[in-house]
């Protein structure tokens, strides 16, 4: 009886000349939101590759210079995007994408796109998750809005019912019939943006790509299955369809748009950021407590000859193996770095704390149990973000300490001379390995459990409210 | 004798309305009721009733022995019901719908029975694949009948089933009740249409602000003394 009514509500479905335009519109936009995601994405993706390129290739072939020197003159980190940031760019456009990796100081990740690009993107991008998460929402709700108020004011319930069928098993037709006409709207931009991800040839495929986004797929599923099992269930309970729909697009209203802005701004009043300004000046001011590597007369640094010219069993600088600047330089970068980190740590822990708050409000509001685990699976989200950023660190402190130790290595007198350029094509290069999906499933676990949780309890709650629903 | 319609004490009470009051009736296999009444009366709540769309407030409904309230499910295997104004899914054809229905039902009927069920309720045979939104409201009525009949059910509860009907369609339409009643069908018609009451009925019975005021067999009285009848106890 359920496949039943599902084929009659499908067929219905397709032959709705309202349902062939709104589908048609959104199919329209997920096809070029899955395209320019793709041109956008092979765009910067190779802007990035040729800018590393051109950065190691700028670093390896220094002249003959002092390792200093090369510490300063630094490198730089381009975060490579992820497959599927072309179908959700997540928190990427308005966090950055390059690093200025150089000594003593551990740079904040600058040039995002929404630094280069106008106010507009602060409404968000025409991105697949965009359609995905708000337009397909819409279209669902103008497709099943009528779905039991439309039965009961034309009388076809009654005549439905007449036959021997339940209300639930008239609703779960309705559910199964519509969830299909939702999924022949969806699947065609899907399938093309597999056919983007694996035949690309830009596209490290694989299968943790293949993986992340089966995952992806099902958690849309989920997401829609929620909003069609919602809006037939609002359905069942208006009296009217103009009530119906009036309820569940304030229901979108509540969900896409308010509870996320206020969620957003309940956890950036709870948990405050610090201003950048005032982040650099705490830095600088705990940085001072270390060596200065470029004060000779640094009292610790004094401390730190004397506990060197003990250990070597010298009585004066000139006779150390090592190059005294170059030990105390190691030691100020050690001591810096551990600073940098640590504020590091407490400010990503706060954006954390803020991100958290919004992860729990998806137990209240699907939009954003689908938003941290869309983002998550693409490989855009804020914790991708911080794994970029503290492989940038890392690299950036040992390329340093290495060149710190070139320079203690090179003994006294060391500023007076130069190492060769064949040096420089001996250090390691900046390359990232994005986490793998292992790594960022323990991280889901809250959206995924929030989603199944919505689907779940509105097929019990639900159903269970639709048969005690009036039919005269 | 084990009546096919049985309603016992049945009354059904709103907030601020009284619909039916204690409603005690029989309708045997073979026999036509037909309930007479202004609109408001009684009629649609009895047939709601026995379809068990609402829940009565005391007394009980039953259809082929079984209480409505206790067996909503098994009772509708038993019954067929056309409503007043037959409103089918406006995007399958007639045959579609048809065909959909009775599958509900539990008939899977190949499409040559299907398109006879819907010819012998005069549905035209140029009609039966177009979509029903094109259908006047006579052809809808036709489906709606040609549902109830590929059913097979024992019972009819019809909800002025020959409103749209043109007068040739509702002497088929009396027809077919008598051949449905010769079958040993029961039938419970709620119409406002006293002389169709009298040409099809075995009885008929007289409603009034939720109560059954009178019962006749039609045998006795002609369609004047009936209308005569029913103007009494309207006024």
């Amino acid at each position: 009886m359920i496949q039943t009514i599902a084929q009659k509500e499908f067929v219905s479905t397709l032959r709705d000349r309202r349902f062939a335009v709104l589908s048609g519109l959104v199919l329209l936009l997920l096809l070029a939101a899955t395209l320019v995601g793709r041109a956008s994405y092979r765009t910067l993706q190779q802007e990035r590759q040729l800018a590393q390129q051109t950065v190691n290739d700028q670093f390896r072939n220094q002249p003959a210079r002092h390792p200093h020197r090369v510490a300063h003159y630094g490198s730089f980190a381009f975060r490579p995007k992820s497959g599927l940031s072309l179908l959700d760019s997540g928190v990427d456009s308005f966090t950055g994408s390059v690093a200025y990796l150089e000594a003593h100081q551990q740079n904040s990740i600058n040039f995002s796109q929404a630094q280069q690009a106008g106010s507009l993107i602060r409404f968000g991008e025409m991105t697949v998750a965009f359609v995905l998460q708000l337009l397909v929402p819409l279209l669902i709700i103008f497709l099943c809005f009528g779905a039991f108020t439309e039965e009961r004011e034309t009388g076809t319930l009654k005549l439905l019912l007449s036959q021997g069928v339940t209300l639930r098993q008239v609703a779960w037709g309705k559910i199964v019939g519509y969830s299909r006409a939702v999924a022949l709207v969806v699947a065609p931009a899907l399938v093309l943006a597999a056919a983007l991800l694996f035949t690309g040839e830009e596209f490290t495929g694989g299968p943790d790509l293949v993986a992340r986004l089966v995952l992806f797929v099902v958690g849309y599923a989920v997401y829609f299955f929620v909003f069609v099992v919602g809006a037939v269930v609002v359905s069942a309970w208006q009296a009217s369809s103009r009530a119906a729909l009036i309820t569940l697009l304030g229901f979108w209203i509540l969900g896409c748009i308010i509870l996320p802005k206020a969620t957003a701004n309940l956890g950036a009043t709870l948990y405050p950021t610090i201003t950048k300004a005032q982040m650099d000046a705490e830095v600088h001011e705990q940085a001072q407590h270390g060596i200065d590597g470029h004060d000779p007369h640094d009292q610790r640094a004094e401390a730190l000859k004397a506990a060197l010219l003990k250990k070597y069993g010298v009585d004066s600088e000139e006779k150390l193996p090592v190059s005294l600047a170059g030990v105390q330089m190691a030691a100020g970068e050690e001591y810096s770095a551990k600073v940098y980190q640590q504020h590091f740590a407490a400010l990503n822990a706060t954006y954390e704390q803020q991100n958290r708050l919004s992860n729990w409000a998806g137990l209240l509001n699907p939009y954003q149990a689908i938003r941290p685990l869309s983002m998550g699976l693409a490989g855009s989200d804020f914790a991708h973000y911080v794994h970029f950023q503290q492989a940038a660190e890392a690299y950036r402190y040992g390329l340093v300490q290495r060149l710190n130790g070139l320079q203690a290595s090179m003994g006294h007198g060391d500023k007076e001379r130069r190492l060769g350029a064949d040096t420089w094509r001996e250090l390691p290069v900046f390359t990232y390995q994005a986490p793998s999906l292992g790594w960022v499933l323990p991280r889901l676990l809250l959206p995924v459990a929030a989603l199944l949780l919505w689907a779940v309890g509105l097929c019990w709650l639900g159903l269970r409210l639709i048969s005690k629903t009036s039919v005269a | 004798m084990t009546y096919l319609l049985e309603a016992r004490e049945l009354r059904k009470q709103y907030a601020d309305k009284l619909a039916l009051r204690e409603l005690n009736l029989q309708i045997a296999p073979g026999e036509i009721f037909c309930l007479l009444g202004q609109n408001g009366a009684g009629k649609s709540t009895t047939i709601n009733l026995f379809l068990g769309f609402i829940a009565p407030t005391s007394g009980a409904a039953f259809v082929g022995g079984l209480e409505v309230a206790a067996n909503p499910l098994e009772i509708k295997k038993h019954l067929a019901y056309i409503p007043e104004n037959v409103m089918l899914y406006p995007h399958l054809s007639g045959l579609e719908n048809l065909a959909l229905f009775s599958s509900l039902a539990g008939f899977k009927y190949p499409e040559s029975e299907l398109l006879a069920y819907l010819t012998d309720a005069g549905l035209p045979t140029e009609a039966v694949r177009r979509r029903v939104g094109t259908y006047s409201k006579g052809m809808r009525q036709k489906v709606g009948i040609a549902i109830a009949v590929a059913k097979h059910a024992k019972v009819l509860l019809l909800d002025e089933p020959t409103s749209g009907l043109d007068p040739k369609a509702s002497n088929e339409f009396s027809e077919l009740l008598r051949r449905l009643s010769e079958q040993g069908t029961a039938v419970l018609m709620a119409t406002h249409d006293i002389f169709r009451a009298k040409e099809v009925g075995t009885r008929v019975g007289i409603m009034r602000e939720g109560e059954l005021v009178d019962v006749r067999p039609t045998a006795t009285l002609n369609a004047q003394e009936l209308e005569q009848l029913y103007l009494t106890y309207m006024n």
